[in-house]
C-alpha cells in the first residue's frame, strides 16, 4: 500500500515536469534506456552526454542501444506495443509524424523552451516533430545529400564540376569517353530504388510528391513538371550509370570504394564509409570532393530532401524528466558542436551551421535549399509500401512510360495519404 | 500400418466385454474416459500453442486494427470488412494467381527431384550413398537466412558469380545481368532455392520409403518381364502411395507459405510483382501497420491450404487404413 501511495506520488510529480526540483538529482534512481540508430552519433559524443548525465544522476542508470536501420519500424512498433518501450528513440524525421500520431510519443510542447537553442532549430526538422500544432520530439541532426565525386577522374577526363543539369550530363558524358570501356565504370552511379537522390530533380522543375489542400491530398508526382524532372534523370541514369536498375542505395558506398566510380548522389557521413580502413578505401580521400545537386538552372543548386534524426520520449516511458534531461544533453550546444566537428553532420540548430569545415561544410550548404516529404502521419506507409521506388524502376527498365507509371504512383499515394489511419 | 491394424483389433473385444457387463458403470466411465485423459495434456499444449493464436487471428481480421489501435491493445470491431477489402484489390488477385502457380510448380519439381534422387540413392554403391547423403543433409542443416544470402551473393548484378559463369561458358553476355528485373526469370531464381531446400528432406524420407518396398514383389514383377517403369508405376509408387502423400501435403504447405526466400533475396522490399500470400500478409501487417488486413490475407491463406490439404489428408487416411485392414 505504502509503495502504491509512493509510485503514485511519484507519477503525479512525474506528470508535473518537476521531478528535478522535488527529489535531490543525486537520490534518483533507476534505468533510462536509449535507442539510438547505427552510427548516428560518434562514440565519444555518447560518452560525453552520459558522463555528463552520470554527474548529476549518479545513482541512474542509462543503456544505450544501438539499432539497425532496416526494419527499425518494425522493432520500433513492437516495443510502442508493448509496455516498456526504450525511454528514449532516435527516429528518422519521417517516422515521427505516424508515432505522434498514434500516440506512442510524449507531448512535450509545454517544455520546449526548456532545451538549449530552441529558439534556432532547424525549421524543417521542428516541421518533422510538429504534429496537429503539438511538438514530439527534439531535432537531433540533419543530413542532406550532394555529389560526391573524384577529382582525380574529372581531371583526367577534362571535367569540371558542373553548375547546371545540362553541365552534369556533358560532364559525365566526357567521363564516359575515358573511361566507358571499362565495364564495370558509371560516370553517374545511380541505383534505380534511389528516390532520395530522385526527389531533388522532382523538385528543382517546380514538381512535388504531393500537395495537400484541406485535409485533403492529392498526388502530384504525375505533374508536368514533376515528370520534366523525372525525364532529365532518366536521361542522366541510361547514359551515365551502368548500377542496378531494380538496386537499392545500400551498397553504393562499397561499390564507390571499388573505384569505378566518378559520381554519386550521397549524404555526408558517406564519405566516412567510403574511406573507412576495414570496409572502404582510406587512399581515395584526398581525390574525394563534393558539389550540390545543380539546378536546370544555370547557377542554382536543386533543392535537396532534408533528412536527419529526431529525440522522441515515448508516451509509457517511467522517467519523463531524466529522458527530457538526457535528450536536452545530446541536443544542446556542447554535444551538437562536437556531432558537427567530429560527426559531421549538420547540428539541430542554425547556430552551430557555421562550425562545418571541409567536405561537411558543402553538404551544410546543400541543405539550405532543402525540402521535406509530405507531412503526414500515412507518409511512413508511401515509403514503407516502396511506391515511389517501385515507380523508379518501372521508368528505368522502361517497364512503363513516365506519365503510366507517375500516374500509378500518384494515385497510390493520394489514396495512402488520405486513408483514415 | 500395421501397428494402426492392431490396436484397433485389440480394442474391439474390449469395448464388447465392458457393454457386457453394464453394472459396472465406475469401470465404464474409467474405461472410456481414460483414452481421452491420457490425450488431454498434449492436447491443452497444442490448443495453447497453435488454437489460440489462431482464434486471436480470426478475430483480428474481423477488426480495425492499426498503430493507435495496437499502441492501445484496443482494436474495433468491422465485420467482414477486412475481407471486403482485400477481396477487391487487384493486387490479392494477381498475388494469389501467383502463389497458387509458384506452389504448384514448386511442389511438382521438388518432388520429381527428389524422387529421382531417392531412386538414385538406391542404386549407387554405398560410399558413394553416404556422400549424396552427406551432401543432402548438408543442404538440410543450412539455416535458410545465410542460404540466401549465399544465392544472393551469387546471382548479385555487379559482382555475382552466376553472370560471371555464365559469360565466361560463353552462354551469352551476361555481364550486369539483372536476374530480378523480370519477374518471371526472378521467380525462377526463387524457385531454384526453394528447390533446392526442399529436396533434401523429401530424398531422405523417399530413400528411407523406397527400402520399405518388398523385393520379392519387384523381383515377381520383372520375372513377369515388367520394365523399370512399369515396376516403378505398379509396384514402388503403390508401396509408398501413404508416404507420397503425406510428403506432398508438406510440400504444398511449406511452398504456399513461403516467405523467407523472396524476403531475404529482394532485400526485405520485395517489388509487388514479387509478392507471394505470406509476403503480402506480412507487407499489410508489418509494413503498413494494418494488422487486421494482415491478418485477413492470413486467414484466407489457411482457408485456401485447409480445402487442398483435406485432399490429400482425407486419401492419406484411406490408404492408411487400407493398408492396416
Amino acid at each position: 500500500m505504502v509503495t502504491a501511495i509512493g509510485l503514485a506520488a511519484a507519477l503525479v510529480v512525474a506528470a508535473c515536469g518537476s521531478t528535478s526540483q522535488a527529489i535531490n538529482p543525486a537520490d534518483q534512481t533507476g534505468t533510462l534506456t536509449v535507442w539510438l540508430m547505427n552510427g548516428s552519433a560518434p562514440q565519444s559524443v555518447v560518452d560525453g552526454v552520459n558522463a555528463d548525465f552520470k554527474a548529476k544522476y549518479p545513482n541512474v542508470t542509462v543503456n544505450v542501444e544501438i539499432q539497425q536501420w532496416s526494419n527499425v519500424t518494425t522493432k520500433l512498433d513492437t516495443a510502442f506495443a508493448g509496455s516498456a518501450p526504450p525511454d528514449v528513440m532516435e527516429l528518422g524525421n519521417t517516422l515521427v509524424a505516424k508515432y505522434g500520431y498514434n500516440g506512442a510519443l510524449a507531448d512535450i510542447t509545454g517544455q520546449k523552451s526548456s532545451f538549449q537553442n530552441s529558439g534556432t532549430w532547424l525549421q524543417s526538422l521542428t516541421d518533422s516533430c510538429t504534429v496537429s500544432g503539438k511538438l514530439y520530439c527534439v531535432p537531433y541532426y540533419a543530413g542532406s545529400r550532394a555529389v560526391i565525386y573524384r577529382k582525380d577522374m574529372f581531371a583526367a577526363a577534362g571535367a569540371t564540376v558542373p553548375t547546371s543539369m545540362d553541365e552534369l550530363l556533358a560532364a559525365g558524358q566526357k567521363l564516359m569517353t575515358k573511361y566507358g570501356s571499362d565495364p564495370n565504370f558509371s560516370a553517374l552511379y545511380f541505383p534505380g530504388k534511389y528516390w532520395y537522390a530522385a526527389a531533388p530533380f522532382v523538385w528543382d522543375f517546380g514538381g512535388d510528391i504531393a500537395t495537400q489542400s484541406g485535409s485533403q491530398w492529392s498526388g502530384a508526382i504525375n505533374s508536368s513538371a514533376s515528370q520534366q524532372g523525372l525525364s532529365v534523370l532518366q536521361n542522366l541514369v541510361s547514359k551515365l550509370s551502368r548500377a542496378d536498375k531494380t538496386g537499392d542505395e545500400l551498397k553504393q558506398d562499397q561499390a564507390f570504394a571499388q573505384g569505378h566510380i566518378a559520381m554519386i548522389i550521397a549524404n555526408g557521413w558517406e564519405v566516412g564509409v567510403i574511406t573507412d580502413k576495414k570496409s572502404g578505401n582510406p587512399s581515395l580521400l584526398p581525390n574525394l570532393g563534393a558539389f550540390p545537386i545543380p539546378s536546370h538552372v544555370a547557377g542554382q543548386t536543386a533543392p535537396v530532401f532534408l533528412g536527419g534524426s529526431d529525440l522522441g520520449i515515448a508516451a509509457k516511458s517511467q522517467h519523463q524528466a531524466l529522458a527530457r534531461e538526457w535528450v536536452g544533453l545530446l541536443g544542446g550546444t556542447k554535444y551538437q558542436s562536437q556531432m558537427v566537428t567530429v560527426g559531421g553532420v549538420i547540428p539541430n540548430t542554425t547556430s552551430l551551421v557555421t562550425l562545418s569545415s571541409g567536405l561537411p561544410a558543402i553538404f551544410a550548404a546543400a541543405a539550405k535549399n532543402s525540402r521535406f516529404t509530405p507531412n503526414s502521419p500515412n507518409w511512413a506507409n508511401v515509403e514503407s509500401s516502396n511506391v515511389l521506388q517501385n515507380m523508379l524502376v518501372a521508368i528505368f527498365t522502361g517497364r512503363s512510360s513516365i506519365p503510366d507509371a507517375t500516374k500509378a504512383a500518384s494515385d497510390k499515394i493520394a489514396t495512402i495519404l488520405n486513408a483514415s489511419s | 500400418m500395421r501397428a494402426a491394424g492392431e490396436i484397433g483389433a485389440a480394442k474391439a473385444p474390449a469395448r464388447s466385454h465392458a457393454e457386457a457387463s453394464p453394472s459396472n458403470f465406475r469401470a465404464i466411465v474409467a474405461r472410456h474416459s481414460l483414452p481421452y485423459a491420457l490425450i488431454a495434456p498434449a492436447l491443452l499444449v497444442i490448443l495453447g500453442v497453435l488454437g489460440w493464436p489462431l482464434v486471436m487471428l480470426v478475430w483480428l481480421s474481423l477488426q480495425h486494427y492499426g498503430l493507435r489501435e495496437l499502441f492501445q491493445h484496443q482494436g474495433t470491431f468491422v465485420g467482414l470488412k477486412n475481407f471486403s477489402t482485400i477481396l477487391a484489390d487487384p493486387q490479392f488477385a494477381y498475388t494469389l494467381r501467383t502463389t497458387i502457380i509458384f506452389t504448384v510448380v514448386n511442389v511438382g519439381l521438388s518432388m520429381l527431384f527428389a524422387t529421382l534422387i531417392a531412386l538414385l540413392l538406391e542404386r549407387v554403391s554405398r560410399f558413394v550413398r553416404v556422400l549424396l547423403g552427406a551432401g543432402l543433409v548438408f543442404v538440410w542443416a543450412t539455416p535458410v537466412i545465410p542460404a540466401v544470402n549465399l544465392w544472393q551473393w551469387m546471382f548479385d548484378y555487379e559482382f555475382g558469380v552466376m553472370n560471371w559463369l555464365l559469360t565466361r561458358i560463353g552462354a551469352g553476355n551476361y555481364l550486369h545481368h539483372n536476374w530480378f528485373e523480370n519477374p518471371l526469370q526472378g521467380f525462377s531464381v526463387i524457385t531454384v532455392i526453394v528447390v533446392w531446400g526442399a529436396i533434401p528432406f523429401l530424398a531422405i524420407s523417399l530413400h528411407a520409403g523406397l527400402t520399405q518396398v518388398p523385393r520379392e514383389l519387384v523381383e515377381a514383377a520383372q520375372i513377369d518381364g515388367a520394365r523399370a517403369w512399369q515396376v516403378f508405376r505398379h509396384v514402388t509408387v503403390p508401396t509408398l502411395r501413404p508416404l507420397l502423400l503425406v510428403l506432398f501435403s508438406l510440400s504444398t504447405i511449406w511452398d504456399f507459405g513461403v516467405f523467407n526466400q523472396v524476403w531475404v533475396l529482394l532485400n526485405q522490399r520485395p517489388a509487388q510483382d514479387y509478392y507471394l500470400m505470406a509476403v503480402f500478409s506480412f507487407q499489410e501487417s508489418f509494413r503498413v501497420s494494418q494488422y487486421g488486413l494482415g491478418s485477413a490475407v492470413a486467414v484466407v491463406m489457411i482457408a485456401i491450404l485447409v480445402v487442398a490439404t483435406f485432399l490429400y489428408v482425407r486419401q492419406t487416411v484411406r490408404s492408411i487404413n487400407e493398408g492396416g485392414a
